[in-house]
């Protein structure tokens, strides 16, 4: 070293700014190592057995599973497993029917709540109740309701005034029918909840404004009320379609999925190949196919949206 | 055709009685305040006359037609918010124009009218801005034109004016008797704010606690207030009220005010009323009808407002305080005695026990 390269000045002190971006890191590198564990290993851990042919019956723990390696055998296997597709189609078929209906009972219940009648409180407290049952009570109601000797015959049978025996749950087509009408049952309160609350947010003068200046009911809300709960909106449907997409507990104890594969959905079918086939490498597969599938259309609807909602 | 008639109006919430048997008649074209303070009812009339509140008892009349039951939507009545409700994702065109499209009117009538409505208001510039962008001084003239564009023959202003600054409300003033003039609306225009039910009304119906103390002309109800409510609410500050006696003096009938004295004679038309009373009488007058003269009543200033123009002096101490206003500057200062004396004609009695005019 010359006295030439020498340094003139001591070292320059961090910034301020980079001084905060550090202590930044420091502070959240719990939050860090948090997500690193409950997001990201379980991903790599999923993606890493979903390259083998890995089973728990195996006899050598998950992280020796590369001596099952089989590449993208499984990813292969996946495109041409029938039962997967159909089970995916069933279950964007329920969630077509069930979203859209709970959407609209639950906006024209929340338009009747947002006025004052007797007896509100109590109608309120009964019709939120179906939320707070838990899923597989509620998959055991109906499947007691559905009996061909239970209630819901018995009621038509008293409607038509003939006796009717129908075998809900084991006519493949009728079983789907079921399933709905439990989630319908179940979460048209939820939707109801979220929309009242955007209802109620609407600004009564305006509404009123809107009836002085001669605007009908329908065109109040299209013009006051709608531009104001869209976001609300967007937030109902979001959590139902999410949440619709997994149904499980209420349907598998209504159903098993049966009648055969009647109403096998998406979450039944990679029960029923985690918990009888025990082949835990295309199951990770599965999985990872889904997760990739749902990612793709949310950020596709969340951009449909934002641009509908500006 | 849109004269208003109020027969034996009441309203209750629950127990609270807002409103007591109101009669009132408001006729075509005419520009009527409902004034008092907080609470006296007026914006619960005019939301019955709107249709948004339903009448505990009596009846409406547009014309002659009973509005019993016909919802608001079709009683054809403007309406301004006292916090405008301006439908804020829209833009000022939106606003101005919304009655006009939601019923249907033809798309040149629609703008046509707007733009009209627009240029009226000096809202032109405006028209492509949105509202939730907009001044309150704006958004109160939006609110005017939304309502004013659909021409309604009868025409509400719930205190329009009470959340805009001064400067402008003296311009509103102005304009909303144009407007009036332009489409000869009948107006009804609630207000706690007597400056504006004075300036503007051609009529004011003074009300308290749910009751209508006064219906009359505005010079009127400031000359021959009916009653000590009217008396002390109307006017700037309010009109002196002292309880006294009335006595025979060597000069004719006066009040004897105790602590104060015995007030100069009454004249003729007061002193006949006084013969009438029986017990005591309240001893009513201006402030700004007075002078400082020897003869006049004795008492010590207590304080002195001078604002500019005039001057407020404060007199007396205890229950029988009153005050005094004078043009420009007077040589009075706190702890002087002066002797204020009430223009003959100006004094008022009030019956002590009623508060009733005598």
């Amino acid at each position: 070293m010359t006295l030439a390269d020498a340094p003139l000045a001591p070292p320059v002190p961090p910034t301020p700014a980079e001084d905060g971006a550090r202590l930044g890191f420091r502070l959240t590198l719990p939050a860090q190592v948090l997500v690193l564990f409950i997001a990201v290993f379980p991903l790599l851990m999923q993606l890493y057995i979903s390259l083998t042919d890995w089973s728990p019956l195996a006899g050598v723990a998950w992280p020796r599973a590369w001596e099952f390696w089989n590449g993208f055998a499984n990813y292969s296997d996946l495109a041409q497993d029938g039962r997967l597709w159909a089970a995916l189609g069933r279950t964007a078929l329920v969630m077509a029917v069930c979203v859209p209906v709970e959407f609209l009972l639950g906006l024209s219940l929340a338009m009747l709540f947002v006025d004052e009648f007797p007896g509100k409180r109590v109608a309120y407290s009964i019709l939120i109740m179906p939320m707070m049952v838990v899923p597989a009570v509620a998959g055991y109601m109906f499947f007691m309701l559905f009996q061909s000797g239970g209630p819901v015959n018995g009621l038509l049978g008293t409607l038509l005034g003939r006796d009717i025996a129908v075998a809900w749950l084991s006519d493949p087509t009728l079983a789907l029918v079921a399933v709905m009408i439990a989630d319908i049952w179940q979460w048209t309160p939820l939707m109801f909840l979220i929309l009242l609350a955007g209802l109620v947010g609407v600004p009564q003068d305006q509404m009123r404004a809107a009836t002085l200046l001669g605007a009908s009911a329908w065109q109040r809300f299209r013009t006051i009320a709608l531009p104001r709960m869209k976001t609300i909106m967007i937030i109902a449907l979001a959590i139902r379609v999410i949440e619709n997409f997994k149904i499980f507990d209420t349907l598998y104890i209504m159903t098993g999925g049966g009648p055969g594969v009647a109403t096998e959905t998406i979450s039944v079918y990679i029960y029923e190949v985690t918990t009888q086939d025990l082949i835990w490498g295309y199951v990770a597969a599965i999985a990872l196919a889904i997760l990739v599938i749902l990612s793709v259309a949310a950020v596709w609807a969340m951009k449909r949206m934002g641009r509908a909602a500006a | 055709m849109s004269a208003i008639h109020l027969e034996h109006l009441a309203k209750r919430f629950g127990g609270f009685t807002a409103l007591k048997a109101m009669d009132l008649r408001i006729e075509d074209g005419e520009f009527m305040a409902l004034l008092g303070p907080s609470g006296c009812g007026k914006s619960t009339t005019m939301n019955m006359i709107a249709g948004m509140e339903t009448p505990s008892e009596g009846r409406i009349l547009f014309g002659d037609r009973d509005m019993a039951g016909v919802p608001m939507a079709r009683r054809g009545v403007g309406f301004v918010f006292q916090n405008y409700a301006i439908f804020t994702h829209m833009t000022v065109r939106q606003n101005l124009s919304y009655g006009l499209r939601m019923t249907g009117r033809p798309k040149s009538e629609v703008e046509r009218r707007t733009l009209d409505m627009a240029e009226f208001l000096q809202l032109t510039p405006l028209l492509d801005r949105r509202a939730d962008r907009l001044s309150v001084n704006i958004l109160q003239r939006v609110a005017i034109g939304r309502s004013a564009v659909m021409e309604p023959a009868i025409f509400l202003l719930d205190e329009p004016l009470s959340n805009v600054d001064a400067a402008f409300r003296a311009v509103m003033r102005t304009e909303l008797k144009q407007l009036q003039r332009q489409f000869r609306q009948t107006m009804v225009y609630v207000t706690h704010d007597q400056l504006e039910a004075m300036t503007m009304a051609d009529r004011i119906a003074v009300m308290d606690h749910g009751v209508l103390q006064q219906v009359g002309r505005p010079i009127d109800v400031y000359n021959d207030p009916a009653n000590t409510f009217v008396a002390a609410f109307i006017g700037s500050p309010g009109m002196n009220l002292l309880r006294g006696r009335p006595v025979r003096t060597d000069r004719g009938l006066a009040v004897d005010l105790g602590v104060l004295g015995v007030t100069p004679p009454l004249a003729a038309p007061q002193a006949r009323a006084a013969e009438q009373a029986r017990g005591e009488v309240i001893y009513g007058f201006r402030p700004e009808q007075t002078t400082l003269a020897r003869e006049g009543i004795a008492s010590p200033v207590s304080f002195v407002e001078r604002i500019g123009a005039r001057s407020i002096v404060h007199l007396g101490d205890g229950p029988a305080v009153f005050k005094a206003v004078f043009e420009n500057d007077v040589p009075a200062a706190v702890g002087d005695v002066v002797r204020v004396l009430p223009h003959a004609d100006a004094v008022r009695l009030f019956d002590a026990q009623t508060g009733k005019a005598l």
